[in-house]
């Protein structure tokens, strides 16, 4: 715990920075655990409280600001990018549009605490052309009482957290072999994976030109371009290549029984 | 998908690069008729 408070008497604003800048970015870092300890510095009187408090809030309208514009300006394709981890990315796209729509405002004010939301609404708010100057309103909300709640936890817990850092010490061990069995379970998902693809025949892989020039020559006899992508169909002056009609991945049984069996297929996606 | 639809006996191709490619090499796109955008909900 004195090593702790020593390190954030030293760096503490930097380092509070940095965490919740990157957290606010879309980076896996332990913000919350970092307000925690700032709290607990704060109690100890290492870190002057409404300095903790400015400097976090600056990294987080930062961060959330950053995803914003970038939502703003890359459209549906951003929350796609995101929604790809998810078992059905169409779904998870309108899912998500659909209740940011309807519960966005309180969303955008609680969704630190959120694993997963934090990541999406700055984005989403940002895709769904939310004006800023409401934004950066309900974010600063948001981001203030996500400040206070870990800082006052860390404050009122500094005891607390002495004697859990310690147990944490005495416990690393165990930490150790569990992300050990972890790592080789992950492994093994991996290579169970690559072995279940193997028994696939390989799917053919043309270059754009040796498609083009076959479009030249067969067209459309023979040919039939597909879209695929879980998105790109959002977008007001949204474009594919010309020719092409959409699949959606998660319709194929359907859309299956109007394929033609005599033309090549040929699947492109971003 | 390319996967599924080989395995039920179609003649597939995956187009190395996508969308992105094929615009980079000047081939021609057309935008996607509004009956096929799909309406999602905005602030504005």
């Amino acid at each position: 715990m004195t090593d702790m408070l020593s390190i954030l008497a030293q760096h503490g604003y930097v380092l509070i920075f940095v965490v919740l800048l990157a957290e606010a970015g879309g980076l896996p870092f332990p913000a919350s655990i970092a307000l925690v300890a700032a709290g607990a510095g704060v109690a100890s009187h290492a870190l002057w409280g409404p300095s903790v408090v400015f400097v976090a809030i600056i990294a987080l309208l930062l961060g959330d600001s950053v995803q914003f514009f970038l939502g703003r300006y890359m459209g549906w394709a951003l929350l796609g990018f995101l929604c790809r981890v998810s078992m059905n990315p169409e779904t998870c796209i309108l899912r998500s549009a659909e209740s940011f729509y309807k519960r966005g405002k309180v969303t955008l004010v609680i969704s630190k605490f959120i694993p997963g939301v934090n990541s999406m609404a700055a984005p989403l708010a940002g895709s769904m052309k939310m004006r800023f100057a409401q934004f950066l309103r309900l974010d600063f909300l948001g981001a203030l009482l996500y400040v206070s709640a870990y800082l006052t936890l860390g404050y009122l817990s500094r005891d607390f957290l002495a004697a859990t850092l310690r147990s944490i010490h005495l416990a690393g061990r165990v930490m150790e072999i569990i992300v050990a069995a972890a790592l080789v379970v992950y492994i093994a998902y991996r290579i169970v994976q690559a072995c279940k693809y193997r028994e696939y025949k390989v799917v053919p892989r043309v270059q754009v030109q040796e498609l083009a020039a076959r479009l030249t020559s067969d067209y459309p006899a023979k040919v039939m371009i597909v879209d695929v992508r879980s998105h790109g169909y959002y977008d007001i002056g949204a474009e594919r290549i010309k020719g092409s009609i959409r699949i959606e991945p998660n319709n194929l049984e359907v859309e299956i029984k109007n394929l033609p069996r005599e033309k090549d297929i040929y699947l492109y996606c971003t | 998908m390319a996967h599924i639809l080989r395995e039920k006996g179609f003649n597939t191709f995956v187009i190395v690069g996508g969308l992105t490619a094929w615009r980079k090499a000047g081939e021609p796109l057309e935008s996607v008729p509004k009956d096929d955008l799909v309406k999602l909900p905005t602030f504005s």
